[in-house]
């Protein structure tokens, strides 16, 4: 695991930010961290760039404690967040020129095509770039060090469709060579980019999953069968919002096989008549998801 | 200009995953893709669809476990022969699938003929994309 937090938690003043968030993020993948906005996001990834200590748990990143990260390993590590704060005096030829030598690995041609690409006009001061241009400058100023770990917040946030496409298309052609962790509060703006995604709220990491296994393992199942529907006593493990109407048996199935569904069926029911299983959309499975783990259900 | 593999405009709220292992099994039946030809490397794939690489290659893997795609040493990933159906497709798609789409075309008021017509266009709209590939 490239990134890693075990009961991390972290207040300001009363207001617990994190309570016990527990995320692992595997080197090579796109890790989305998606939540609602106060949900911890931003706390989240102040922790791991070391920017904020946490009270109590652990953070690691690049195998490093965040407490204890250095040049050696921030060099290795680029960072893009929405309320990031640029030097205003300066250009972005200038800052690029400033930011070159701390890097090793830093990719001089690669910068120039991401400036070309991204359209972003190099003598222009950074105080007098649009929003949209600042977040392409940040990203312009974190890619040519072909980062191991590319941490970037919210970075969609404020953008037009227009520029978010070319921050976007840009990301990817870089994605395959590192692991990306980026936060949001809207999962459609993600799911390109994401292989994986952890959801979180109020300080807690609700589920995390690939997003291939995500889609899945998540079938909305309705059994009919010859008689009235009695529900099992014991309803069986990832089984969700049960609902009987008639003879149909209706739920969601988080933990979906098809040996192991008509397994289950055929134990706790008699008189089949029909078992109808289907594929559920991203956006149902979050919401069945977040919903019944927050509620304890599941 | 990155080329596209194959036709398809992402959609937001369905798994990207299986928006584009869809499209690569309609690519196949529709001949686009014959068996045989190479198919994009994961590389290629992910720069034309603008998806993860990583979304791209367990596309890939899928098509491959489902013998949709050969990997031949040396040469890369091919198109297979088209793999047998596993039993029970058959029957889900002439129960569920076809009972969604009845339910579905009854809710926005459409009629029998109409809903033949359409699925007989479409049909024959593989088809003829197909006989155009393979004179």
């Amino acid at each position: 695991m490239i990134v890693r937090t075990d009961d991390l938690h972290k207040a300001f003043n009363r207001h617990e930010a994190l309570r016990g968030l527990s995320i692992a993020v595997e080197e090579g993948s796109a890790y989305a961290l998606i939540g609602p906005n106060g949900a911890g996001k931003t706390t989240t990834l102040r922790v791991l760039m070391n920017i904020l200590k946490p009270e109590r748990g652990s953070a690691t990143v690049l195998g490093v404690d965040s407490r204890r990260l250095t040049a050696a390993e921030f060099s290795q590590i680029g960072y893009v967040s929405e309320n990031q704060e640029l030097p205003a005096r300066l250009t972005v030829r200038q800052y690029l020129e400033y930011l070159r030598p701390f890097y090793a690995s830093w990719d001089r041609k690669l910068e120039d095509s991401i400036l070309e690409e991204l359209r972003l006009p190099p003598d222009i001061r950074i105080g007098n770039l649009s929003h949209g241009m600042r977040m392409k400058a940040a990203l312009a100023c974190a890619l040519p060090l072909k980062p191991r770990l590319l941490v970037l917040d919210e970075p969609f946030s404020g953008l037009d469709a227009l520029v978010r496409d070319e921050f976007m298309e840009r990301l990817l052609q870089q994605a395959g060579e590192m692991t990306i962790l980026i936060s949001s509060h809207e999962l459609a703006e993600i799911e390109h980019v994401a292989t994986h995604v952890g959801f979180i709220d109020q300080g807690r990491l609700l589920f995390q999953d690939s997003m291939v296994e995500l889609t899945g393992r998540v079938r909305e199942v309705r059994v009919t069968l010859e008689g009235k529907v009695v529900p099992p006593a014991a309803v069986p493990d990832g089984w969700l919002q049960l609902a009987v109407a008639g003879n149909v048996l209706s739920f969601v199935d988080t933990r979906f096989s098809e040996e192991r569904l008509s397994q289950s069926v055929a134990t706790h029911f008699k008189g089949i008549r029909n078992v109808d299983v289907r594929p559920v959309a991203l956006r149902s499975i979050f919401t069945t998801l977040a919903r019944t783990t927050r509620d304890g259900e599941g | 200009m990155t080329h596209v593999p194959f036709g398809l405009v992402l959609r937001s709220g369905q798994s990207i995953f299986d928006q584009v292992v869809f499209a690569a099994q309609k690519a196949f039946l529709s001949g686009e893709y014959r068996p045989g030809q190479a198919f994009p490397s994961v590389r290629a794939l992910a720069a034309g669809l603008k998806i993860h690489p990583n979304t791209a290659h367990k596309v890939v893997q899928h098509l491959i476990h489902e013998r949709w795609l050969e990997v031949h040493p040396g040469v890369g990933t091919v198109v297979a022969a088209a793999p047998k159906a596993r039993a029970g497709d058959r029957q889900r798609l002439l129960q569920q699938e076809v009972e969604q789409l009845v339910v579905e075309a009854k809710r926005v008021g459409l009629r029998l003929p109409e809903i033949i017509q359409a699925i007989s266009n479409e049909w024959s709209k593989i088809d003829r994309a197909r006989e155009v590939k393979e004179p």
